[in-house]
C-alpha cells in the first residue's frame, strides 16, 4: 500500500513537469485548431446524442469536454 | 399537514414562476444586449434530433427540436440562451414480469405520450488564460420538473498546451408519484396510473424530490502539432426517488405487483481517456477513447469509441464513428423476483423492471456530414452571415439484452436509429 502511494506521488509530481516540457508553438497549431481535431467540436450535437444514449444505458459521466485543439478559446 | 402541503405547493409554484421569469429575462437580455452592444458575433442554431425504435410491441419515437442563440457583445463575454423540447410517443413496459410469472399485458397497457420543455440561459467570461461560465436550465413536463445550475472554470497553462476545466452542477428535480404514505411498505405501493392531477394538491398524488450533484475535472493536453489527449473524471451523487413511478414489478409467486423500488441514494464515478491524431499523408484525424464507470449500485461499464474525420471538399467534412458499450447488472437486478430470491439481501429489499440496470451491451455505428461556408475577410455571405453551417448525421444502435425479458420473451425493441439535422448561422 505504502509503495503504491509512493508511486502515485512520484507520478503526480513528475507528470506536471513532463507536461511543462511539451511545447507546441503558436505557429504550429494550425492543425490542432482545425475543427476535425477538436474534442467535442460541436457540443450541441454531442449533448443531443448523449441525451439519447444516457436514456438507454445505466451509466453516466465521463463525456467529452470541449477543447483540445488550439487552446485559444 | 394540509397546511404544510399547501405551503410546499405554493413554494413550488412560486419557484416555477420565478424560473420562467428568469429564463425569459435571460433570453430577452441575450438578444437585447447583443443588439445594443453591436455584437461582434451572434450565433443562432436550430436543430432537431429524431430517435426511432421500431418494434411491433413497443415502438418508441422521440422528436427533439431545439433552438439556441449566443452573442458575444464584447470579447470577454458570451451570453447564451436556448430552448429544447422532447416529444415522446410509444409504449414501454408498465408491468415487468420474468419468465416464472408470464404477464401477457406487460406492453399493451403502456402507451405513453409526453412533452418536455427545457429553457436555459447562461454566460461565459473570458480572460487571457482563464474562463468562467455559469448556466441555469428549467424543464417541465406533465409529471416531472427539473432545475439545474452549472458553473465551470477553466485555465490554460504552459503556453496553452495544457487546459484544465473544473465544473460543478446541481439539479433539483421533482417527480410526480402515486399518493401513498411514506409509512406504507414498498411491497404494497402501487404505481402511478397517469399524470392527471400531478403537481396539484390532491390526495392521490405526491411529489418526490430528486437531487443530483455532479463534479467533473478535465485535462486536455497538446503533445505535438498533430496529437492531443483528454482525460475526464466525473463524480455524481443522486438522492431521492430514483425509479420510474409508472412501472410495476411482479414480486409475488401468485402475481402480486408493487411499484418499482430502487435505493434512494446512488454514487457514480466515471473516468475517460481520449486521444486524437492527425495523419497528414491521408489528411484525416483519428480519434480513440475509452471510458470506465462504476456506481454504488454495483453497476460497472466500459465504453470504447473510434472515429475518423476528414475534409472531403474545402467546405464539406465527413465523420464516421463507432462505439461499443458493455455494462454489468446492478446488485439487486433480477429478471424475475418470484423465482426463489433470498428473503434478505438486496434482491429482497429492492426490485426493478428497468432494462438499464440489467446486463447489456450495445454497438453503434454512425456518421455525420457538415457543410460550412465562411465569408471572405470583411465580407458576409448573402450580405448577412459571417459563417453558415448545415449538418446531418445518423447513428444506428443495436442493443443486446443479456437477461432482460418481457415475461420470458425476448424484447424486439433493441435496434434504434438516431438522426440529427442542424443549421447554424453566425452573424
Amino acid at each position: 500500500m505504502a509503495s503504491r502511494l509512493r508511486v502515485l506521488l512520484l507520478v503526480g509530481a513528475t507528470l506536471p513537469m513532463a507536461v511543462g516540457c511539451v511545447t507546441v508553438r503558436p505557429e504550429e497549431r494550425a492543425i490542432l485548431a482545425d475543427p476535425v481535431m477538436q474534442f467535442d467540436g460541436d457540443p450541441r450535437e454531442a449533448a443531443a446524442t448523449q441525451h439519447v444514449i444516457e436514456n438507454r444505458e445505466g451509466s453516466y459521466g465521463g463525456r467529452t469536454v470541449r477543447g483540445g485543439g488550439c487552446g485559444c478559446n | 399537514m394540509h397546511r404544510a402541503v399547501d405551503r410546499r405547493a405554493r413554494q413550488r409554484g412560486a419557484r416555477a414562476v420565478l424560473a420562467h421569469v428568469l429564463s425569459m429575462l435571460a433570453l430577452v437580455a441575450t438578444v437585447l444586449v447583443g443588439s445594443l452592444a453591436h455584437a461582434q458575433v451572434a450565433d443562432f442554431d436550430v436543430r432537431s434530433t429524431l430517435f426511432l425504435e421500431p418494434s411491433p410491441d413497443s415502438d418508441m419515437t422521440v422528436f427533439t427540436p431545439s433552438a439556441s442563440v449566443s452573442v458575444t457583445p464584447w470579447d470577454f463575454l458570451t451570453l447564451d440562451a436556448g430552448w429544447e423540447a422532447d416529444i415522446v410517443s410509444g409504449a414501454t413496459e408498465a408491468v415487468k414480469a420474468g419468465s416464472v410469472q408470464p404477464n401477457p399485458d406487460i406492453v399493451t397497457t403502456a402507451s405513453i405520450t409526453d412533452f418536455r420543455n427545457v429553457v436555459s440561459g447562461g454566460f461565459t467570461i473570458r480572460r487571457e488564460q482563464t474562463t468562467f461560465s455559469a448556466a441555469y436550465s428549467w424543464g417541465d413536463e406533465s409529471d416531472y420538473r427539473s432545475q439545474a445550475i452549472t458553473i465551470s472554470a477553466g485555465a490554460d497553462f504552459f503556453q496553452r498546451n495544457t487546459q484544465l476545466v473544473l465544473s460543478y452542477s446541481h439539479a433539483f428535480d421533482e417527480v410526480c408519484n402515486a399518493g401513498y404514505a411514506d409509512s406504507l411498505s414498498p411491497t404494497l405501493r402501487q404505481p402511478l396510473d397517469s399524470s392527471t392531477d400531478c403537481f396539484k394538491n390532491v390526495d392521490n398524488r405526491r411529489v418526490d424530490d430528486v437531487d443530483q450533484d455532479n463534479f467533473q475535472g478535465a485535462w486536455t493536453q497538446a503533445w505535438s502539432p498533430v496529437f492531443t489527449t483528454q482525460v475526464v473524471l466525473t463524480g455524481s451523487i443522486q438522492n431521492g426517488f430514483l425509479g420510474n413511478p409508472y412501472r410495476a414489478v411482479v414480486i409475488g409467486p401468485t402475481g402480486e405487483t408493487a411499484q418499482e423500488n430502487h435505493p434512494n441514494d446512488r454514487g457514480r464515478a466515471a473516468g475517460a481517456v481520449r486521444a486524437r491524431l492527425y495523419v497528414k499523408p491521408i489528411k484525416t484525424a483519428f480519434g480513440v477513447g475509452g471510458r470506465i464507470y462504476r456506481d454504488t449500485w454495483d453497476l460497472t461499464s466500459g465504453t470504447a469509441e473510434v472515429e475518423a474525420e476528414r475534409y472531403m471538399l474545402e467546405w464539406l467534412r465527413l465523420r464516421i464513428r463507432g462505439r461499443y458499450y458493455q455494462q454489468s447488472e446492478t446488485l439487486f437486478w433480477s429478471d424475475d423476483y418470484t423465482g426463489g430470491e433470498p428473503d434478505f439481501g438486496p434482491r429482497g429489499q429492492y426490485w426493478t423492471g428497468d432494462r438499464e440496470l440489467s446486463p447489456l451491451s450495445s454497438i453503434s455505428l454512425g456518421g455525420r456530414v457538415m457543410a460550412s461556408w465562411r465569408g471572405a475577410k470583411g465580407d458576409r455571405i448573402a450580405g448577412m452571415f459571417l459563417e453558415f453551417q448545415a449538418g446531418g448525421g445518423f447513428d444506428f444502435v443495436v442493443t443486446n439484452l443479456e437477461e432482460f425479458t418481457w415475461a420470458g420473451r425476448t424484447p424486439n425493441d433493441t435496434t434504434a436509429l438516431v438522426t440529427q439535422l442542424n443549421v447554424t448561422a453566425l452573424f
